[in-house]
């Protein structure tokens, strides 16, 4: 097993520290673009773009409710996007034998 | 977290190049470490704030009540200090709580109001089932020291385990166990001690909470 069995939309520090931190969420639960943009420190620019990319692979969902200033974005990590992190980290761990 | 920082924005970074699975482990870890820590509103001074409030709480009460014979029941002096300390450690918890929360929506924020509902209903029902013993009889001992010293902790001790263990969170599962036990056997101190029972009980298991998740804190950080 390479480095490269590594899913690489998870494998970007900064889309691995989105979702790592989505997933810290029970199941169902959505956390706002600008307490994911406070722990995770990216820009709004940067943050937009990597959600964006894992939003296209159905990685999470982004939703937004209510309109102008008072308007907020969601975000949560899929299903399919709970499976893609589990699946990476026990990709990393065969790489590491076993210890992570 | 201090400053923005701007990550991934460059084509190496973003194809994922220059990140070894070793790096990638320990970013995984710590940044799950780091989430979990920071939406979690438990902290160790939380904890050292209850066991002293908990103490004088109930110790309040005990030296209401320690020279009462025959048995009458805590002063209203007594139970302003303890329902101060009710109030103070609820304002804390709500506090921490929503600061730690802030931003998270979803199916568990609907399952803490439910949650919240139910115990209030049970409490109440405490409170219903003291003012019967009361109607029936029973001696100001039972209703107004025994049983309701610890019919509450019960209660909160119970729920508080049955929820951790469907969370499997065995942190606080063993917290509620702890509740219970020195709630039960508080019970066999009598109307009087066991006011004092509850609270150097208390006092202790908060003290070990605390503890508990200082090393916890500590060893995640050491980590990570």
């Amino acid at each position: 097993m390479t480095a490269d069995t590594l899913d690489p939309l998870i494998h970007v520090p900064a889309r691995l520290q989105i979702v790592a931190t989505l997933a810290a969420l029970p199941d169902g639960d959505a956390l706002s673009f600008t307490r994911l943009q406070e722990m995770i420190g990216l820009t709004p620019g940067n943050l937009i773009t990597h959600l964006r990319k894992l939003e296209d692979a159905d990685y999470l969902i982004t939703e937004k409710t209510g309109n102008g200033p008072a308007s907020r974005t969601s975000v949560a990590l899929t299903h399919r996007g709970r499976a893609a992190l589990e699946t990476y980290t026990e990709t990393l761990r065969g790489l590491l034998g076993g210890g992570l | 977290m201090n400053g923005t920082r701007d990550r991934g924005d460059t084509k190496t970074s973003d194809e994922g190049e220059g990140l070894d699975p070793r790096g990638a482990a320990n970013l995984l870890v710590q940044t799950q470490r780091q989430a979990q820590r920071e939406l979690d509103f438990r902290s160790p001074w939380l904890s050292l704030l209850a066991a002293a409030g908990v103490l004088v709480g109930f110790g309040a009460v005990w030296l209401s009540v320690r020279g009462q014979h025959p048995y009458k029941g805590p002063t209203p002096a007594g139970l302003i200090v303890l329902y101060a300390f009710v109030v103070i450690r609820i304002g804390s918890v709500v506090y921490a709580h929503r600061r730690a929360q802030a931003g998270v929506s979803g199916r568990s924020a609907q399952r803490r109001q439910a949650e919240g509902a139910a115990l209030a209903v049970v409490l109440v029902a405490v409170y219903v089932v003291m003012a019967a013993l009361a109607s029936d009889g029973a001696s100001d001992g039972v209703v107004y020291g025994v049983y309701v010293a610890t019919a509450t902790m019960l209660v909160l001790g119970t729920f508080g385990a049955a929820r951790s263990a469907v969370r499997e969170d065995w942190h606080e599962l063993g917290l509620s166990l702890a509740v219970v036990l020195v709630a039960a056997g508080s019970a066999f101190a009598g109307p009087r001690g066991v006011w004092l029972s509850n609270g150097v009980g208390l006092c202790v298991v908060l003290l070990g909470n605390s503890a508990a998740q200082a090393w916890l804190l500590r060893a995640s950080r050491s980590d990570a």
